[in-house]
């Protein structure tokens, strides 16, 4: 359930950090966001990946708990991408 | 592998350099280093691949009492090694449903074999009588020693390669300038830039593993590859003693009384240790000298949820069962170390955490192999014919046809071997060893022979096949087919048809886009009829 909860924290906190870049703005919404609404989305994407560290390392203490985060935080990133370049392939197909 | 566009135009550039040296370290020893990643990837799950190869042991429901267990594997090793002066027992785990037990042979003359080794079943303590296999350990030591070579050979070019990974991480760090501007730009169907992509989204993400799982690699070997401080420190034997205290929980045999004396409870000894560190918490039992007045006894803990390989363990008197000594922590440097070597193996791990290092780790193989396959991407642009390129293309090109899908081709065909080669084949172990390497030999000579885009896809169709066919073969040779492992909830032959599906599901797709792959440098400047028969080796992912 931990495992479940950190990733979840991990994935959101990559979606986050994602849609508060320049790149994936354009890509997603044809322009980018507010400047409020990306510091928003870095401090919560930010404090999403902390909490995931804070439960792991509650949980498992600092030498298991960082190695858990470290996985957890590799698998969160890669998904993240993969749903963006998904995404970009299907806004670019031509319908 | 990014190219400073701002370089100073009189001088090469730091990050020019970085450039060049990643480049260049990592195709030396790329080959290796993809073999090593992938090899190594698929042991973090060497005990379920052990557990497949040996399909006549009954699944595991539950670990069973460790101490029990214990007490009935030293039985029979009374009379199975009698006088042996040393035996050692792997007890019975989550994730291994056997008993792994190794000794010493008494009396045993010069040049011949000193040990024995056996796997026995815990329900019974009697020698299991399984098909001679290696199982995953093949994968596991061919991860750091390779085969057909001495041992230290193998350990020193592991390390080399090591040495050069840590090289192309720290320079390709430097080189890839915008690690967080870039962090999840993918530019799809830009042909070296896409390549490019890949390699850096799959060695960033996982950038803390690579780091850390090629450091520790190092770390596991460094008293072979640098042992002078250990030479210069320790010179007495009461220092090496003290040393492998602090290194192992395999205790020394000492000399022995000649006063016979028999072993007491060895179950009482696992109770004890049980009491400490939990049920199932014990890793191995260690006897010296036993059946003589002097033996020793030692418990040792298993590597379950603590990040350390540092030993851990209790020592008990052989023949009264009386604790001498509880060995529970090392000195700063040696429990250094055994954190670093805990990391490298994660035998730590419950099984979520498995499978992230494994999904990483094969993110790393990944990584390598984009990287050997991204050296021919961009110098084929520059080809002056790409029908007949130099000598030093062909080479690297046909070798990773060979590294990348030959190794997947050759790592299925021992699978196969296992379940093919007959029970009763003299060497039978060693055959399916040497299957691997007949079949890798074989996908080199194919990879020589054909024109590089066929070589590549038929490779990878060949491996995709091998994977999806394997649960097949599987129901067909063993009692323990997917639907039966499905209704009696055998998680490891179920895990394992699943992994061999999606493995084939990835070679497959990969194959496909090989094929459909064509160079749009080429492509640009020849009508498309002619580029399609065009050796296009190499690119794995569509470029156009």
């Amino acid at each position: 359930m931990i495992h479940l909860s950190s990733f979840i924290l991990c994935l959101t906190g990559f979606a986050a950090l994602a849609f508060a870049m320049d790149r994936p703005q354009h890509d997603l919404f044809g322009r980018s966001l507010p400047a409020p609404a990306t510091v928003a989305l870095r401090v919560g994407g930010a404090a999403s990946l902390l909490g995931a560290l804070g439960l792991l390392v509650t949980w498992q203490g600092w030498g298991l708990g960082l190695v858990m985060f470290s996985g957890h935080t590799s698998l969160g990133a890669g998904l993240v991408h993969g749903a963006l370049i998904v995404q970009g392939r299907r806004a670019a197909r031509p319908n | 592998m990014k190219t400073d566009q701002q370089a100073r135009p009189d001088g090469r550039g730091l990050r020019q350099s970085m450039s060049d040296l990643h480049t260049w370290v990592g195709l030396l020893l790329g080959w290796v280093l993809y073999a090593m990643f992938l090899t190594g990837t698929v042991s973090y799950f060497k005990d379920e691949l052990s557990q497949w190869m040996r399909p006549e042991l009954p699944a595991q429901s539950g670990v069973p009492d460790q101490a029990v267990v214990a007490q009935r594997v030293a039985d029979e090793l009374v009379t199975l090694v009698p006088g042996s002066p040393q035996w050692s027992l792997r007890l019975p785990d989550a994730r291994n449903n056997s008993v792994y037990a190794f000794w010493r042979t008494a009396g045993a003359a010069p040049g011949q074999r000193g040990f024995g080794e056996g796997n026995f079943d815990p329900a019974t303590g009697q020698t299991v009588s399984s098909r001679a296999t290696l199982g995953g350990d093949f994968f596991y030591r061919f991860h750091f020693q390779f085969h057909y070579m001495p041992v230290v050979w193998g350990r020193w070019i592991a390390g080399i390669a090591a040495m050069f990974m840590l090289v192309a991480i720290v320079s390709g760090v430097i080189t890839h300038k915008k690690i967080f501007v870039d962090f999840f730009t993918f530019r799809w169907g830009k042909g070296q830039r896409s390549w490019l992509d890949a390699h850096n989204a799959l060695s960033v993400f996982g950038l803390p593993f690579h780091a850390m799982i090629t450091y520790t690699g190092l770390v596991t070997l460094m008293a072979l590859y640098m042992p002078w401080g250990q030479q210069a420190g320790i010179k007495t034997a009461a220092d090496r003693q003290q040393l492998n205290a602090e290194l192992s929980a395999f205790i020394q045999p000492g000399k022995p009384s000649g006063e016979a004396a028999p072993l007491a409870s060895i179950e009482e000894m696992v109770r004890h240790a049980q009491e400490r560190w939990g049920r199932d918490g014990v890793g191995r039992v260690t006897a010296t000298h036993p059946g003589d007045a002097a033996a020793r006894v030692a418990v040792a803990r298993g590597d379950g949820g603590r990040v350390s390989m540092s030993p851990q363990y209790l020592e008990f008197e052989g023949t009264t069962g009386k604790l001498l000594a509880v060995h529970e922590g090392v000195g700063a440097a040696a429990e250094t170390r055994g954190v670093l070597y805990a990391l490298h193996l994660g035998r730590f791990s419950d099984s979520v955490t498995r499978w992230l290092y494994f999904l990483v780790s094969l993110a790393g193989t990944a990584m390598v192999g984009t990287g050997l396959v991204m050296w021919t991407v961009k110098r084929r642009q520059k080809l002056p014919d790409p029908a007949r390129p130099h000598i030093g293309f062909h080479v690297v090109e046909r070798l990773n046809i060979a590294s990348i899908a030959g190794l997947s081709v050759a790592m299925a065909a021992f699978l196969w071997a296992n379940r093919l080669l007959p029970e009763t084949l003299a060497d039978r172990a060693n055959w399916e060893i040497h299957s691997f390497f007949i079949v890798w030999a074989l996908t080199l000579l194919h990879g020589v022979l054909r024109p590089a885009k066929k070589a590549w896809v038929e490779q990878l169709w060949l491996a995709a096949a091998l994977l999806a066919l394997l649960p097949v073969l599987n129901a067909a040779t063993t009692h323990r087919p997917f639907w039966r492992s499905l209704a009696e909830g055998d998680w490891v032959f179920i895990g394992m048809d699943l992994m061999c599906w999606a493995l084939a599901a990835l070679h497959a797709v990969l194959a496909v886009r090989t094929l459909r792959h064509q160079p749009k440098t080429r492509a640009a400047r020849k009508p498309a009829r002619e580029t399609v028969n065009k050796p296009a080796g190499g690119a794995v992912l569509r470029e156009g």
